[in-house]
């Protein structure tokens, strides 16, 4: 037999090509195939998009980097319930509270979780979390950047399948009850209130800040200058007026000093030198300027402050996160002088400082020892 | 036009140009070191064009002279007497005239200075320390004033990386190296303004690091440092508003104003803005728009700059602190 030559090799492959193009084309084209989400999928379809959407998965997160904090963490793991109650819940359910009818209803079904995150690699789960998944209705992370929040959700997620309803209660809605109103609750189910402490560290507190930095907070998170999935997604459906009530309602509330065991001694003396003299020699101000009761309002006062909330923003602003505003331009240029040992310093410091001297601040502005 | 005239006009404009800028110009001296290194110049430009001529015409001759021109060019003793005893002696002299000129001047050897002004280099600006006749330390920014006829010691030194005083009019340029000391002696002829630039890379903004030297009567510098040694005077009734505004802004953890609570040491020292010539190391001319511009926009103005950009204040804000700023006379 003659051997086939190259060209009649090409024309029939061509051809193929051509003909099955031709007839995904007109299956399309002809509507035949059924895209109701109330039916479920042909098994081979479930097990062909199940086995990609996994491959996708692994090798993806396999390829992202990303600095994985300690899982453990309670205040990382708190953070994340704080956000699943809104952000997840609705789709997954959560311990003791199934899902929303019409999240049932979708095709995928979402899957309760309890179960399904033992199937995944913390990386996997961080990788999902952030980039979603296309065609499933999980979507990713409303703030690309914020690397640190993703993590704290998965935290969460790896709590959950050992997770009571009452333990889950307790994580998600926290300790404070102080008003009913809609906005407040929402507000104070993670960032406390009259005489409740946030539910975690890494959740500021928000007690006797000024009006006007409150303010300005809620709107850069509404307007995307501040970036954050979980304070977004809250800020921004927010009236003004709610904005404008939320900011009162915090900055009428008395100040909380830490309730935290101090941090060592040499620590906080370092972090007070640079708070109250700055580092000439690395043009490092002291941070008391702006931050005390004695200069603008729409500074805020960090006396009494979470230290792992401090040390997290100062390191954002570090990465230039928080660089969309006037203020956060100021401070982003200040922040990239501090190393991570003075980012750990001045945190310290700040949360072990009295908030009733920031009212009573009189300390002159010093500039740093000759 | 052919390429060499385009070329030889480009020639004539760089000197052209030279010739337009006076404030800034080696060729135009204003000061004892600054007369010397010009003479230098000029004689070994002369000798070298001398030189460069004669060389020029032998070729001419080598190459389209008659045979009995071309004829004694021929020997060794061209070799031997242009290529090497020649250019020996000639270097010599010039080298010998260079160190006697250099040294006669040299700090060693001249006097004392009467007045003596720190100068540190920063990144990008330049902190001047003087004293004042009782001892009080006077600190000022981006400026240095001297009394003309006088040998003025500059005390240089760096705060942070290596940088270099040149300021060509009154003297060649010196470095300003980290933890140690340099003196420069500068002698102006007569009181006038001369500009100076960082001659050294020194990071991002080197090349917006520059400065004025003022000479002045002495009488006159007399007085000013008086003034300068004094703290700032009580705001105007129209600037308190912008006085306020500067503390709120957190302004005195960099900057000092003395006679304020503002005693920052990380920037220059704003005691006297108002009555300096030119802003962020002479960038920018000093008047309050200048003001506002630089406060709000210096990262602009100014790439990489240490100062934070402020958009925080309000137009009418930044016009009130900019009022009150260049009111610092």
């Amino acid at each position: 037999m003659r051997r086939p030559s190259l060209r009649m090799v090409a024309i029939i492959v061509g051809a193929t090509f051509a003909v099955l193009g031709a007839g995904a084309f007109l299956v399309a084209a002809s509507g035949i195939y059924n895209v109701a989400a109330s039916r479920p999928h042909f098994e081979i379809t479930r097990v062909l998009l199940q086995f990609g959407l996994e491959r996708s998965v692994a090798t993806h997160s396999w390829l992202e980097s990303s600095s994985k904090p300690a899982l453990d963490d309670p205040d990382l793991i708190r953070l994340g319930a704080g956000h699943f109650v809104r952000g997840c819940a609705f789709c997954h359910g959560a311990p003791g509270e199934p899902r929303n009818l019409a999240a049932e209803h979708m095709q995928p079904t979402p899957p309760a979780l309890s179960l399904a995150v033992t199937e995944w690699s913390n990386e996997e789960l961080f990788w999902i979390v952030k980039h979603g998944l296309k065609y499933t209705g999980m979507p990713g992370w409303p703030s690309i950047e914020r690397d640190d929040e993703v993590w704290a959700v998965v935290a969460f997620l790896r709590q959950l399948p050992n997770m009571s309803p009452a333990q889950y209660r307790e994580l998600a809605n926290g300790s404070a009850h102080t008003s009913d109103d809609e906005p407040i609750a929402e507000c104070t189910r993670c960032h406390g209130g009259e005489n409740a402490a946030p539910t975690s560290r890494l959740v500021p507190k928000l007690a006797g800040q000024s009006a006007a930095y409150l303010l300005h907070a809620l709107e850069d998170y509404a307007r995307d200058r501040r970036p954050s999935g979980i304070m977004q997604l809250l800020a921004v459906p927010l009236a003004a007026k709610d904005r404008q009530a939320l900011a009162a309602y915090y900055a009428n509330l008395k100040p909380q000093a830490s309730q935290q065991k101090a941090a060592d001694a040499a620590r906080i003396e370092r972090g007070r030198r640079i708070a109250t003299e700055g580092i000439r020699e690395e043009t490092i101000p002291p941070c008391l300027a702006c931050h005390s009761g004695r200069a603008a309002e729409t500074f805020p006062r960090l006396s009494g402050q979470h230290a792992p909330y401090l040390a997290q923003q100062l390191r954002l602003f570090k990465e230039g996160l928080r660089a969309e505003t006037p203020q956060g331009a100021i401070m982003t240029a200040i922040a990239t002088r501090l190393d991570e040992a003075q980012i750990s310093d001045v945190a310290a410091y700040f949360e072990s400082r009295d908030p009733a001297e920031d009212a009573r601040d009189t300390t002159p502005v010093q500039g740093a020892a000759q | 036009m052919t390429v060499a005239l385009r070329l030889a006009l480009a020639a004539s404009l760089i000197f052209a140009l030279a010739g337009c800028n006076k404030i800034q110009s080696a060729l135009s001296p204003q000061g004892a070191e600054g007369a010397q290194v010009a003479t230098l110049f000029w004689i070994m430009t002369w000798v070298s064009a001398a030189i460069l001529l004669g060389v020029m015409i032998l070729a001419a001759i080598a190459i389209f002279g008659r045979e009995r021109w071309r004829s004694p060019l021929r020997g060794e003793w061209i070799v031997i007497g242009g290529g090497i005893v020649f250019p020996s002696v000639l270097l010599s002299a010039l080298l010998v005239a260079a160190l006697l000129m250099i040294g006669a001047e040299s700090s060693s050897r001249a006097g004392p200075a009467s007045v003596r002004i720190a100068v540190v280099g920063e990144q990008w600006w330049w902190r001047v320390v003087y004293r004042t006749p009782d001892g009080r330390r006077v600190e000022s920014a981006n400026e240095i004033r001297i009394p003309a006829g006088e040998r003025v010691a500059f005390e240089l030194s760096a705060a942070d990386v290596i940088h270099s005083l040149w300021v060509p009019t009154l003297a060649g340029k010196l470095d300003m190296i980290p933890g140690r000391e340099n003196v420069l002696n500068v002698i102006a002829n007569e009181p006038g303004v001369s500009r100076g630039q960082c001659a050294e890379y020194c990071g991002g903004a080197h090349a917006l690091m520059s400065l004025y030297v003022v000479a002045l009567e002495r009488q006159e510098f007399d007085a000013w440092l008086q003034r300068e040694a004094a703290p700032a005077p009580a705001p105007a009734a129209d600037a308190a508003a912008g006085q306020k505004l500067f503390f709120a802004g957190g302004c005195g953890a960099c900057h000092t104003i003395r006679g304020t609570e503002a005693a920052g040491t990380i920037g220059p020292d704003l005691t006297h803005l108002g009555g300096r010539m030119s802003l962020a190391a002479a960038v920018l001319p000093n008047d309050a728009a200048a003001i506002a511009r630089w406060i709000r926009d210096n990262q602009h103005i100014k790439p990489d700059n240490k100062m934070p950009p402020y958009g925080m204040f309000t137009e009418a804000e930044l016009k009130s602190l900019a009022n009150y700023l260049a009111g610092l006379k």
